[in-house]
């Protein structure tokens, strides 16, 4: 009996572990054979959306689907975003993942990249392939990646050249307002149309007093907001004019080492009107956001909001439905562009050039894993998704935007439509550690308002001049890295190539020598010319990027004299 | 059974388990050969080493496959990070030139070679003037091949990035030469490029706009998959016809090439202002040559000319 018992005493723990395993292993088989008819063939749907309207429209499709393939079961694995990652690698790598799962948030861009290569379907066949689902509609005789607002950008890996995911939204964000205390506090029946006007509104309601004996407060905000937003939306593209001054290989952009140059040799400097601009405005609307934002979260602004505390916050367009549905029945909500000031204001007019350019790249992507028992059902349930109808009817039911070109979004997100002419932020700071470290100091200095804008410039500028060049010199030690992974990288690209045969070889060398030329040829081209850039500088009389040299002047003049000349008429 | 018995039991069961999950690339390939290199596109570095020990073992001896499992182990030594072993890699493909592998074989382990001349670890400096020669061993030994191709380009590179006149001058006639021969396609556009590159050290704007269209229109497109985006290299076109040349016309035919094919760039805001800039250019410019013509001289007076009398029989 005591040696039973010394027995039982020691298998306890193993007969435990093996138990557990067991029950998880029963209650996963007998969940997946939930809602699956017998014989069905059942496609499993994994994401992290758990937003009830998500996993709603999800079903619904679903079965609009089984409608059409009724031999055809689609079930949700929704998982919370918080595991999500952990998931996602447990069931990629255990070979137990959903034959359909979300792709692209919550691991590093590096680990998807590996899962795709390993355990995801290519999908670049279907993507140059009209989608079925389109039949009868406009769309019917175009590519699937000609069917969408972005062209399918965001479900291209360039690492593999091929695609890997289809997206069936899109995602902006705006400025969201109370409109009961916003007509309550000012008066208004509409949201400011300007800069100057937003900025009235602000401290009209700043001066209101709360119920609660505080002040109202005009702006909601937190860290999340003011980096999501405020800053990429509205402060950022009030730097753009400084490309025409930095930009020296005119690329359209400004580049760190360019601005790195254009600081050491005077030609600009980061008090230019361009950047003063965006961090007074930067001062002129944070000022009006509650105190302590820096060191706050999303949803303590959210809570200001929902409470009525605040007549403003930023949101993105995945947050509409939430912030309307906490909303409902006790005020309305409006929508608004950020009103960043425009060639017309007073102060900042010579700067400010439009909006700010608002890519269209499509996101809420789905991947066809390599373990799915039926990969074609779930690619052409994707494509189902992904079709002009049904993906309007998808993001109806979600309260987001539609992906695909002649779709109909919610009328309350009318205002997230994308900007697509605007400008662009032209002020790559930082080099490396120690400037990075500076510049984060300074700027959270000047958020909390210990410093002003010129002692920010005169400061970052005398950091910026000591370390910058060490900090450069740092970052550029291992470009011969890059060239060894890209060597890595190739070897495997051209390994296809050679044992490829007819189109398919034809169509893996061109990859080969595309991929080489576009990444192996300029390595030590480019590391030489930034060099010289760098520790040279510029000729003494060069032209600024966008200026025309007096030799490049007389040239076109000289066209315009001639075309001046009237022809005489041929003699008889 | 002690604690660590029942341990290892445990992890026994645990690994047995996972065990069976396999990746998918490598059950797709059938042969060693084949599965080494998939293992080394997963970069399971290890098992592809597996793999092509495996391959080459099968082989009969100093057969053209034992060469190529070889040529595979080689390069995933070579490669490899981390773990690299520069000189077992180097060995296995001087052994492979020391046998009887095929022309095109011998071509690849050639350029595998001369990488590793030129593509030093961290903190060395390659001889460049060694590196060059065997590219060029290469391109002689193997002529028309394309790796000898990919190292003339390589070689080229490596000149135009001294951004030296005389290094300079000597990469842009030999990639003129190449660009000229009847029939050449691969390795086309890069060629171009790096003429345009030259010629901006060369300080011949003209020529770097030529050769910056060409590089463009000579762009290989992947047949099956035909996702390429040009509108960089259309602006990069149009500010060097309207900056570097004076050539507005070439100028407005890229920018309205960019706001064409390309609605949604993020570049469409610049463009548009762009080509108002050149308009505005003009216009100033036309207002100089008026002011600066000099005034019409006064028209010869006329002579007097003698009129019929008034009167008309009616």
């Amino acid at each position: 009996m005591k040696g039973t018992w010394e027995k039982v005493k020691a298998w306890f723990p193993v007969a435990v572990v093996l138990g557990a395993f067991v029950w998880s292993a029963v209650a996963i088989v007998t969940y997946r054979q939930k809602g699956a008819p017998p014989g069905a063939k059942v496609v499993r749907f994994g994401h992290w959306q758990l937003e009830a309207s998500v996993r709603e429209a999800i079903d619904q499709l679903g079965k609009k689907y089984s409608e059409l393939h009724p031999d055809v079961v689609i079930v949700q694995d929704p998982i919370p975003d918080g595991i999500y990652g952990q998931w996602a690698s447990t069931q990629l790598m255990g070979g137990t993942a959903p034959d359909i799962m979300q792709v692209g948030a919550l691991l590093p861009d590096s680990v998807w990249l590996s899962y795709y290569n390993r355990y995801f379907v290519p999908l670049g066949r279907s993507v140059n392939a009209v989608n079925p689902h389109n039949a009868g509609t406009a769309l019917a005789d175009l590519p699937l990646r000609q069917t969408y607002k972005d062209g399918m950008k965001t479900g291209y890996v360039n690492e593999l050249q091929d695609y890997y995911s289809v997206a069936f939204s899109i995602f902006g964000c705006r400025l969201f307002y109370n409109k009961d205390l916003l007509r309550e506090l000012t008066g208004r029946d509409e949201a400011p149309r300007t800069y100057r006007e937003f900025l009235e509104v602000c401290r009209t309601i700043a001066a209101k007093d709360h119920p609660s004996g505080q002040k109202y407060v005009p702006i909601a905000s937190s860290g999340y907001h003011f980096g999501m937003m405020w800053d990429p939306l509205m402060f950022d593209p009030l730097t753009f004019g400084a490309v025409r001054r930095v930009d020296f290989n005119r690329d359209g952009f400004a580049g760190n080492d360019e601005l790195f140059v254009a600081i050491r040799t005077g030609r600009m400097q980061f008090d230019h009107p361009a950047y003063r601009a965006k961090f007074e405005v930067m001062r002129q609307v944070s000022d009006h956001f509650q105190t302590g934002w820096t060191g706050l979260g999303r949803d303590e602004a959210v809570f200001l909001f929902a409470q009525r505390k605040a007549v403003f916050i930023g949101a993105a367009s995945w947050d509409a439905l939430s912030l309307l549905q906490q909303a409902r029945g006790t005020f309305e909500v409006g929508l608004m562009d950020f009103p960043i000031p425009g060639p017309d204001d007073p102060e900042f007019g010579a700067v400010a050039e439009g909006p700010c350019y608002e890519s269209t790249g499509a996101g809420f992507r789905f991947g066809v894993t390599r373990f799915s028992k039926h990969p074609d059902i779930a690619l052409d349930f994707l494509l189902f998704l992904a079709s002009q109808k049904h993906n309007e009817e998808l993001n109806k039911i979600i309260g987001w935007i539609p992906a695909i070109v002649g779709t109909q979004a919610d009328p309350i997100l009318a205002a997230f439509e994308p900007h697509l002419e605007g400008v662009y932020g032209a002020l790559p700071a930082t080099l490396g550690g120690e400037t990075t470290v500076a510049w984060n100091q300074l700027v959270s200095s000047y958020q909390v308002g210990k410093i002003d804008f010129p002692t920010l410039a005169a400061k970052y500028t005398e950091v910026y001049r000591e370390k910058g060049l060490t900090d450069f010199l740092e970052q550029q030690r291992d470009w011969r890295r890059g060239m060894a992974q890209a060597e890595q990288f190739l070897a495997g690209i051209r390994s296809r190539a050679l044992a490829g045969t007819g189109d398919q070889s034809e169509s893996q060398w061109v990859k080969y020598r595309a991929l080489t030329a576009q990444r192996q040829v300029w390595g030590e081209v480019n590391h030489s010319r930034q060099m010289k850039l760098i520790e040279q500088g510029l000729e003494p009389a060069q032209a600024g990027p966008y200026e025309y040299s007096p030799a490049v002047l007389e040239k076109v003049k000289a066209r315009l004299r001639a075309e001046a000349v009237p022809s005489r008429p041929a003699a008889r | 059974m002690s604690a660590s018995s029942r341990i290892a039991a445990v992890l026994v069961v645990a690994l047995a388990l996972v065990a069976g999950a396999e990746t998918n690339e490598s059950t797709t390939a059938s042969t060693p050969l084949e599965q080494g290199w998939a293992a080394y596109r997963l970069s399971e570095f290890d098992r592809s080493i597996g793999f092509f020990e495996q391959a080459a073992a099968a082989s009969p001896t100093n057969s053209e496959a034992q060469y190529q499992a070889r040529y595979g182990l080689a390069t995933t030594w070579c490669l490899r990070r981390p773990g690299e072993d520069r000189e077992r890699a180097r060995a296995i493909f001087e052994g492979i030139l020391a046998g009887t592998p095929s022309d095109d074989l011998k071509a690849w382990v050639r350029l595998a070679l001369a990488r590793m001349r030129h593509l030093v670890p961290v903190g060395e400096e390659p001889d460049m003037a060694a590196v060059r020669m065997a590219y060029q061993d290469l391109i002689d030994q193997h002529p028309g091949h394309v790796a000898a191709k990919e190292a003339f380009i390589y070689k080229m590179s490596t000149l135009i990035a001294t951004l030296k006149e005389p290094e300079t001058r000597y990469a842009v006639a030999c990639l003129s030469r190449y660009v000229s021969q009847p029939g050449q396609k691969e390795f086309v556009q890069p060629a171009w490029s790096l003429m345009a590159v030259g010629y901006t050290t060369l300080k011949d704007p003209q020529n770097r706009l030529l050769a910056e269209i060409r590089s463009l229109q000579t762009t290989e497109i992947d047949p099956t998959n035909p996702y390429n985006e040009f509108g960089w290299a259309y602006w990069n076109i149009a500010t060097i016809a309207e900056f570097e040349c004076g050539d507005f016309a070439t100028a407005r035919a890229y920018y309205n090439k960019l706001l064409k094919d390309y609605p949604t760039d993020i570049k469409v805001y610049a463009t548009k202002q762009a080509l108002k800039r050149l308009d505005e250019v003009e216009a100033k410019l036309r207002a100089e040559i008026r002011a600066q013509a000099p005034a019409a001289p006064a028209a010869p007076a006329k002579p007097a000319r003698t009129t019929r009398s008034a009167g008309r029989a009616s």
